[in-house]
This record gives structure tokens, C-alpha cells and sequence, in this order.
């Protein structure tokens, strides 16, 4: 009988633990209704790096994609795509996307904005044509200019009388392939005439319901186009339709790896217990462990990532551990002897809680801001489920729970489960797993790629490589971070790099590239160019003086420079903000994009900025890649020096039978691996993080099974704590995004071996201070 | 009242016409002019430049290849060549050559095939981007006005002038910036073939 004391303290607990659910509860009502899980998978970039303007370089492009989005409408025939571009904004009013119909006016703005200093505007070929020109030649040009009979020209001759300014534009135009037309934005490509439909996304956050209205609403468009102009196509992409079909993905995998975990502990629960108590308390401790994690999740990190709730959700099968193992061993006791019966578990639980929140915790060693979120929320979550076990269990376990049938039976399986001995069998069985083990990990091939953190339909990634080509979109993760002291410096440096682009542009290695320094010069740079057009027009206007008889005078452009202030007043750097990173650290920053990059380009471009000062290649894939291999080398390391660890702490309390708890996890980890390698799984940075919880949790059963040598009871939580781990894992394996599916595997194939290798390991039966002789009473009534 | 309706039937019967002509006058230049895939000829351009008080003359002589491209030579004032293609506008003299617009840019591929339309009488593929109204004149003779439609080209074009026959005779081009030109064309035929070097110049 519990004491009068021991009651009140558990009672306080209890009370105490209801108040912590309680304000869980209240936030978790809070949380869903504004909802704000970060699908983006480039908030999975880890902030650790060697240099914060590249992590701001990156963060800026992408918070910059992170909303926008573009649909092209496509058909043979121009006025078809008119006609299917009208159906397809009309299908998309209702959508929640802001179609941008200002961009093909956007043109006439800027060409306004930098008449007065069209001087200070020329291409670099322009320059060199302009230094080395004769008079005469000059003035032929000017010549030519003013009699050809009509040609692109903004403004009057006077203005340009070499005709220079249009081919500036046109060199800045090239950086983009859409044009205006029609008060449109058009482009051809692939044999058809297309209207490019930039929109920016409305919808607010992701509330993991899976709708997805921006898709729904493109397939409408994608109907009504082909009701007007039968042979319409459109293509849809952007970041916002990426977020859209990972946020359902995700909610959908969330929900059938937490349910499917969830029933698998009912209907094991029921076959165990055969009362609903134990059901409805189990139950009510996962609810409990998912909840309060979230909740904790949520307040450590700003937004909860949706891959951390696909991977909590495997939770559910592991958390269940507690409870499970509270019922198990309290099935036949009188309801009175609960206390007693936690009170012997409680060393146990805690030293299992232990190891798992340790083995969850290492998940966060790698600066994945993701995993680090994945291993709070396992770490919480286990706490919050042990703890209501321990303060809630006993109070609301008031009835009998007798021994059922299957529990019974299942306890008595393992005296009937095959043992190892020291035979030849035994050694033959241990040669062959080694050979079967060696073969396998011969075959073993690694993978370092952030892809592995993508899943996305098939039909949206071809319909973005798509759009990418047709509008040639500048990479998002290949760039030349340029550093000065000042922005004028920033500005020089830009042109100390530009020209060596321009020669790889001409080799064919880039299709462009696109810098602040050409839509906003150095003021060095303006002053040079204004000299050298000065100079170059009073020579041809001199001759065109004396072969017209007239005299022509040019229109006098600005004095002064175009100043940084003034250019970010303009209408041309909204568009360049993402790339102009300003004040970082003291230092100004910017970004020059690149376009049509390749695998086969980045030796030349890495080449392109050696020797220049303040200007650095980076490839991030590249970066990530590197990353993901240094930290599966070191959770490598550490995952043999976490084997040494749990072997000393085995052996300081098992002594000579502590191999037997360690060799099955070591024995599954191996033969997962070696499997891995004869199908072809890779092995990556979440193959060792699964070894490192598969460390911390297999022993768990090899322990138990130590602890309590040929006790029923605790071979009967074994095996049904393993089958809800198993099958939550299972599920998690089913995952889209490549990293959870290799976890899950990892762990469901581990999982398996090491519950089929323990109890073949186990002590011989010869009981240990008599301890079988009550199991074997109870099971035998 | 036999006045009024004598008066109608007079409209009418002027207007009627010419309605009809407008909705198709494209396809009615086209059966006029001839079909010929070369036209050659002289040319006289007088032009008016805003900031110059006379008009500038020019003369030469030009060559429209259907399908492969215009050199027009201006011989007076001064010896020049522009060779216009569909991809590239390049400008030539005695002792250099530039080109002024490439292919690489949408846009000026469209006004290069513009110049090139203007000059074949491609009346049709000139309502891409224009209000094309015209009439016809007597058996052989048409008229159009071109008036674009494209923001992008209304920058530097205002309004366009073509007359002709079996062949376009005049062309009065009316650009943004206030300068216009009026372009007389003669001595036109469909011979002799483009000579080799011509071939050349237009492969380049």
C-alpha cells in the first residue's frame, strides 16, 4: 500500500503535470489555427558556414523566390495565347495569387529614368569600339545612323548620334527572355508564341490541411485555356507551387504514419490487455507527447518545419514504450500494487528514456536546422509521454487488468525462441552472417546530396525545368558573392569580374549573367564612359557637320553621374534588391546571377574569380553536399565511439554478458548496411543518424532481456513496444522526401534484425536469484 | 428624298468597298504585287531630321530576297550598305562595319523583319503588329497605313506608309521622335537573280 505521503506527493504530481498539459493544450489551439509550418526545404540550409554573407546571400535569394511564381500560356498562334492568357487570369482570380500585369510596362519607366544619363550607359564592347575608332569611322557611323531610313532609336538622333543607347538596352534585355508586347510579356520558344503571367503568391502560411489551392486553380486555368485555344499549353512554377505540394505531401505522410502507428498500438493494446483502460491511457500519453513537443518545438524554433512533424508523427511508435511497459508488467497485479509496480519499473523507464533522448538528441549535432527541430521534438515528446505515464497512469488505473491469453502466450515464446550456443552451428551461423555482411558492405555506395531533402511531384519539377528554360532563369545556387568596402569599391569590383564573364558568355560555358554594375556602374566607370562618348560624338558630329552643311547640335545628357541614392529611388532596383545585399558586417555585399549554368561550367566559372580580390565563386549545392559528407564522417566517428561508450557502460554492469546486449544492434546495424549495399540504397548523412538511434534504442531490448533473463513480462513489452516501433518506422520509410525514406528504412530493417538477433543472444535460461520462479507461477494460472 | 438616296447609294457604294477591303486588304496587296522572290530597284529617301533644318537626300539602289533578306546601298551622299536579315541588322562603308542590332534580341528580330515587311509589301505579316487599314486604287494600285499596335514598337514608330502596285513604290515612315522619312522607288524588276557577291553579303 502506498503511503499517505507518497499518495499526496503523486497526487500533486498529477495536478502539477494537468496544469503543464493544460497550457499545452491551450497553445496547441493557438498553433493550428495560424499555422505556420515552413515547407520551404531551403529553411533546411544549415547557418552554420564559414561565412554569414553567403548565408545571407542565400537566404536573401530564396526569401526573395519564396512567394513568386510564373504561368506561361503557350499556343501556336499569337492571338490563341491572348485568348488562352485572358481564360487563364480569369480561372486564376480566385486563386490566391496576385498576377503581376505591370510588368510589361515596367520598360517605358526604366527607359525614362536613365535618358539623362545614356552616356554613362555602354557595353564594354561599345568601349573598346569607341577607343579604337578613327574620326572618320565615327562620323560614317553617325552618317549611317542619320540616313537610314528607320530603326530602333529612343529618342531623337541628337540624342545618340552614334546610336549607342539601344544596344545597351538590348544588352540588358538579353539578361531576361521575356518581352513586352501587346501591353504583354511575351517570349517564343519551343515553336510556340507564349505570355508569361508573373504572380505572386497570397497564400499565408501552411496549415498542413494539404489543400492546394495555387495547383487546384492552374489545373482550371490549364481546362479553360484549352476551352478557348484548343491547342493551348500552360506551365506553372515557382517556389509557392513547390511549398503548396510538400505541405500536402507532407500533412498526408503525417497523417498516416501518426495514425497507422496509432491503430497498431490499439489493436496491439487490445490483443495485450483485452480493456479499454490501457487503450484510452496509452493513447492519452502520445496525445500528450506529441502535443507538448510541438508546443516546445514551436517556441525553440520560429517555424516548425513540416518534415519534423512527418518524422514526429513516427513518434507515436516509439513513445508508446512507457506505457506499454507500465501495463505489461501490471497485468495480473492487484490495482493496488500500482504504485509498487511503477515503483520497480521507474530505474528502467528512466534509464530507457535516457538512452533514447540521448540517441534523439545526437540527430541535432549536424547544424541541419531541420534535424535539430526533428531531435527536440523526439526528445520532448518521449519526456512528455514518460511523464504522463509516471503522474497520470497509476491514478486513473483503478481496476483489475487480468492476464490475457495473448499475453500469456507471447511471454511464453520465449523459452521456445532459438538460442545461440557455442557450437559449430552457432560459429557456422556467425561465419555466414560475417560473409554475408562483408559482401554486402563492399557494395555499399555513398551519397552526399541535398536533394535527398526534395521530394516534389515529377510533373511540377519537369513543368520548372521547363519555365526555367523557356524564361532562363538565373541559378539559385550558383552565384559570385562580390565584397567591398564601400559601394563604389563593391561597383569596381563587379567590373574587375564582368568582362571575364562576358568571354565565358562568348565560349558558350554561361547563357548570361546579370550584375548590379551594369544596371548601375561605378561612378568611375560612368565618368569614363561619359569622357569616351563625349569625346567619340564631337568627332562624328564634327564630320556630319561638314558632309550636311549643317550643324547639329547634341542634347546635352547630365552633368553628373547617376548616384547609388538616386538609382535606389528608381524604378530599376526593385528588381536587382535581392541581389544588392548591402551593409553586412561592415562590408557591402552583392550577388552577380547566373544563367544557363551546368555541371560542365562550374571548373570555369570557380576559375572566373581567382586573382580578383573581393569576389567569391560559391556553389552551395556544392557547400551542401561538402557539409553533409564532413558531418557523416564525423557522426561516423561518433557513432563507433558511442558503441565503445555503451560497451564500458554494459560491462561495468553486466560484466562478461554485456556482449549479449550490445552484439545484436551492432549485428543489425551491419546487416542493414550490407543489405543497403546489395540493393543499392546509398548510404548518407540519415543512414548513420538512424544508426545512431538504432544504437540507443536496440540495446534498450538486449538490457531488458539481461536485467530480466527469461522474464516473460518484460520479453512481452520487448515485443510489442518493437512491433509499434517497427511498423511507425515502416511507414516513415514510405516517406516521398529521400532523407525520411532511407531514416525510416534504416530503422525498420535495423529495428527487425535487432528484435529477431536479441532474444538469440539471450543469457542462457539458468534464472538469476530465482527471479523466473514468480513469472513462471503467474504464467502458469 | 431621290437625292438623299442617291446620296447613300453613293456612300455606300464608296464606303462598302472599302470596308470590305479593310478586313482583308492584306490578302488583296498580296494577289496585286508580284510573286516574284526578287525585287530590284532604286531608290530616293528624303528624310527629316529633328535639329536639321533641310531635308536629307539620299540615293542608291536595293535588293529585297524573299526569305533571305534586304541590301540596300546608299550611293549619295556617301557609299554605305545596310544588310538587314532576319537575325542581324549590320551597316557597312568603304572601310567598316558594324552591326547594329543581333538576332539574340526578340525585339529587334521583330523590327528587323518589320523593315524587311515594309520593304517586300508584306502587308500580312505586318498585322502581327499593326491597325492596317488601306484601300484599293483603280485595277493594279492599293494603299495601306500601318499603325502599331505594340507598346514596344510605338517607342520608335508612329505610323508607316506604303502605295504600290505589282510593286511597293513609296514608303513614308513617321517615326516617334518626330523624324519621318519618304522613300520613292524605282526602276523596280525581278531580275537579274542575286549575284554572288550579293549571295555572300546576305550569308554573312
Amino acid at each position: 500500500m502506498p503511503s499517505e505521503s507518497r499518495l499526496l506527493s503523486s497526487k500533486a504530481l498529477a495536478v502539477g503535470w494537468a496544469v503543464v498539459v493544460l497550457v499545452t493544450v491551450v497553445h496547441q489551439v493557438r498553433f493550428w489555427s495560424s499555422a505556420q509550418l515552413d515547407p520551404d526545404v531551403l529553411a533546411l540550409l544549415p547557418r552554420e558556414g564559414h561565412n554569414p554573407a553567403v548565408e545571407i546571400a542565400t537566404r536573401t535569394l530564396s526569401e526573395a523566390a519564396s512567394r513568386r511564381g510564373a504561368v506561361l500560356v503557350g499556343a501556336a498562334s499569337w492571338e490563341s495565347a491572348v485568348a488562352a492568357a485572358d481564360a487563364v487570369t480569369a480561372a486564376l482570380r480566385e486563386a490566391p495569387v496576385d498576377i503581376d500585369h505591370g510588368a510589361a510596362q515596367t520598360f517605358e519607366a526604366l527607359v525614362d529614368f536613365y535618358r539623362p544619363w545614356r552616356d554613362r550607359l555602354i557595353t564594354s564592347a561599345q568601349r573598346e569600339r569607341l577607343e579604337s575608332a578613327s574620326a572618320e569611322e565615327l562620323g560614317r557611323i553617325a552618317l549611317m545612323q542619320l540616313y537610314q531610313p528607320a530603326g530602333v532609336r529612343f529618342g531623337e538622333w541628337r540624342g545618340d548620334p552614334l546610336g549607342l543607347w539601344p544596344a545597351w538596352w538590348a544588352a540588358r534585355a538579353a539578361e531576361t527572355r521575356a518581352r513586352p508586347r501587346d501591353g504583354r510579356l511575351w517570349l517564343a520558344g519551343n515553336g510556340l508564341e507564349w505570355i508569361v503571367l508573373p504572380f505572386e503568391s497570397r497564400a499565408a502560411g501552411f496549415s498542413g490541411t494539404g489543400a492546394t489551392p495555387i495547383s487546384d486553380a492552374i489545373a482550371h486555368a490549364q481546362a479553360a485555356a484549352s476551352g478557348v485555344a484548343p491547342d493551348a499549353v500552360v506551365l506553372a512554377a515557382g517556389v509557392p507551387l513547390f511549398a503548396e505540394a510538400a505541405a500536402a505531401r507532407a500533412s498526408l505522410e503525417m497523417n498516416v504514419i501518426g495514425s497507422g502507428s496509432l491503430i497498431a498500438v490499439i489493436a496491439l493494446s487490445w490483443l495485450c490487455f483485452r480493456s479499454v483502460r490501457p487503450i484510452l491511457l496509452v493513447t492519452v500519453s502520445l496525445l500528450v507527447g506529441c502535443g507538448v513537443a510541438l508546443s516546445v518545438t514551436s517556441m525553440v524554433f520560429d517555424r516548425v518545419h513540416l518534415l519534423t512533424l512527418v518524422f514526429g508523427a513516427s513518434l507515436v511508435g516509439v513513445a508508446e514504450d512507457y506505457g506499454i511497459h507500465y501495463f505489461a508488467a501490471r497485468q495480473g497485479r492487484m490495482p493496488s500494487e500500482r504504485y509498487t509496480v511503477l515503483q520497480s519499473l521507474l530505474p528502467g523507464l528512466v534509464m530507457a528514456l535516457a538512452t533514447s533522448v540521448v540517441a534523439y538528441l545526437a540527430l541535432g549535432l549536424a547544424p541541419f536546422p531541420a534535424l535539430r527541430q526533428m531531435a527536440v521534438f523526439s526528445a520532448v515528446g518521449l519526456a512528455a509521454a514518460f511523464l504522463t505515464v509516471v503522474c497520470w497512469f497509476p491514478l486513473f488505473d483503478r481496476k483489475p487488468l487480468p492476464d490475457t491469453a495473448f499475453a500469456r502466450n507471447v511471454a511464453a515464446s520465449l523459452l521456445h525462441w532459438p538460442r545461440w550456443h557455442a557450437g559449430r552451428r552457432g560459429w557456422l551461423a556467425v561465419a555466414g552472417l560475417g560473409v554475408l555482411i562483408i559482401l554486402g558492405l563492399t557494395r555499399l555506395d555513398s551519397r552526399d546530396e541535398l536533394r535527398q531533402l526534395q521530394s516534389a511531384p515529377p510533373s511540377l519539377i519537369e513543368q520548372q525545368r521547363q519555365v526555367s528554360a523557356l524564361l532562363g532563369l538565373p541559378s539559385p545556387a550558383q552565384f559570385f558573392l562580390i565584397e567591398g568596402r564601400d559601394d563604389q569599391e563593391l561597383l569596381q569590383r563587379e567590373e574587375a569580374l564582368t568582362p571575364r564573364l562576358d568571354v565565358l558568355v562568348g565560349q558558350g560555358v554561361l547563357t548570361g549573367y546579370r550584375a548590379l554594375s551594369d544596371w548601375l556602374p561605378s561612378l568611375a566607370r560612368q565618368n569614363e564612359n561619359a569622357r569616351l562618348t563625349a569625346k567619340a560624338e564631337a568627332a562624328a558630329l564634327a564630320i556630319v557637320a561638314r558632309e550636311t552643311g549643317e550643324n547639329p547640335a547634341r542634347i546635352e545628357p547630365s552633368a553628373k553621374p547617376l548616384e547609388p541614392s538616386e538609382w535606389r529611388a528608381g524604378p530599376a532596383a526593385p528588381a536587382m534588391r535581392s541581389q544588392w545585399l548591402g551593409r553586412i558586417g561592415g562590408d557591402e555585399y552583392s550577388v552577380v546571377m547566373l544563367m544557363g549554368v551546368t555541371r560542365e561550367s562550374l571548373p570555369s566559372l570557380q576559375k572566373a574569380a581567382e586573382g580578383l580580390p573581393g569576389v567569391q565563386w560559391v556553389d552551395r549545392t556544392a557547400d551542401m553536399s561538402a557539409l553533409m559528407y564532413r558531418y557523416r564522417v564525423l557522426l561516423g566517428g561518433l557513432l563507433v565511439a558511442g558503441y565503445v561508450a555503451v560497451w564500458a557502460a554494459l560491462a561495468w554492469r553486466y560484466g562478461r554478458v554485456s556482449w549479449r546486449a550490445l552484439l545484436p544492434t551492432a549485428l543489425g546495424s551491419l546487416l542493414t548496411l550490407a543489405f543497403f549495399g546489395m540493393v543499392g540504397v546509398p548510404f548518407q548523412l540519415f543512414t548513420v543518424l538512424a544508426l545512431l538511434l538504432l544504437l540507443g534504442m536496440g540495446v534498450d531490448y538486449g538490457i531488458f532481456l539481461i536485467e530480466h533473463p527469461g522474464d516473460g513480462k518484460a520479453w512481452l513489452a520487448v515485443a510489442v513496444a518493437g512491433v509499434s516501433t517497427v511498423l511507425a518506422f515502416g511507414l516513415l520509410a514510405l516517406s516521398s522526401t529521400p532523407a525520411l525514406s532511407n531514416f525510416g528504412l534504416t530503422m525498420l530493417l535495423g529495428e527487425v534484425l535487432i528484435w529477431l538477433l536479441t532474444p538469440w543472444f539471450r543469457s542462457p535460461a539458468a534464472p538469476r536469484h530465482g527471479e523466473e520462479e514468480p513469472v513462471l507461477a503467474r504464467l502458469a494460472d | 428624298m431621290r437625292t438623299l438616296s442617291a446620296l447613300l447609294l453613293a456612300t455606300g457604294i464608296c464606303v462598302a468597298p472599302y470596308l470590305a477591303l479593310a478586313a482583308d486588304i492584306a490578302a488583296e496587296v498580296r494577289a496585286r504585287l508580284a510573286e516574284s522572290p526578287v525585287v530590284r530597284g532604286t531608290f530616293e529617301q528624303r528624310k527629316t531630321v529633328v535639329g536639321f533644318s533641310k531635308p536629307l537626300a539620299s540615293s542608291g539602289d536595293f535588293l529585297v530576297w524573299r526569305g533571305h533578306g534586304v541590301l540596300w546601298q546608299t550611293r549619295k551622299p556617301f557609299d554605305a550598305q545596310l544588310v538587314l536579315t532576319r537575325d542581324r541588322l549590320v551597316a557597312r562603308t568603304a572601310d567598316t562595319s558594324y552591326q547594329i542590332s543581333a538576332g539574340t534580341e526578340p525585339a529587334l528580330r521583330v523590327t528587323n523583319q518589320l523593315l524587311f515587311a515594309v520593304l517586300a509589301g508584306d502587308v500580312e505579316s505586318l498585322q502581327q503588329h499593326f491597325r492596317v487599314t488601306g484601300e484599293l486604287d483603280g485595277k493594279d494600285a492599293w494603299r495601306v497605313a500601318l499603325v502599331p499596335t505594340d507598346a514596344g514598337l510605338a517607342r520608335f514608330l508612329k505610323r508607316v506608309e506604303i502605295d504600290g502596285d505589282r510593286y511597293v513604290r513609296h514608303v513614308r515612315i513617321d517615326e516617334t521622335n518626330g523624324d519621318s522619312s519618304a522613300i520613292r522607288f524605282e526602276a523596280l524588276s525581278d531580275a537579274p537573280p542575286p549575284t554572288p557577291e550579293e549571295v555572300k553579303r546576305l550569308a554573312e
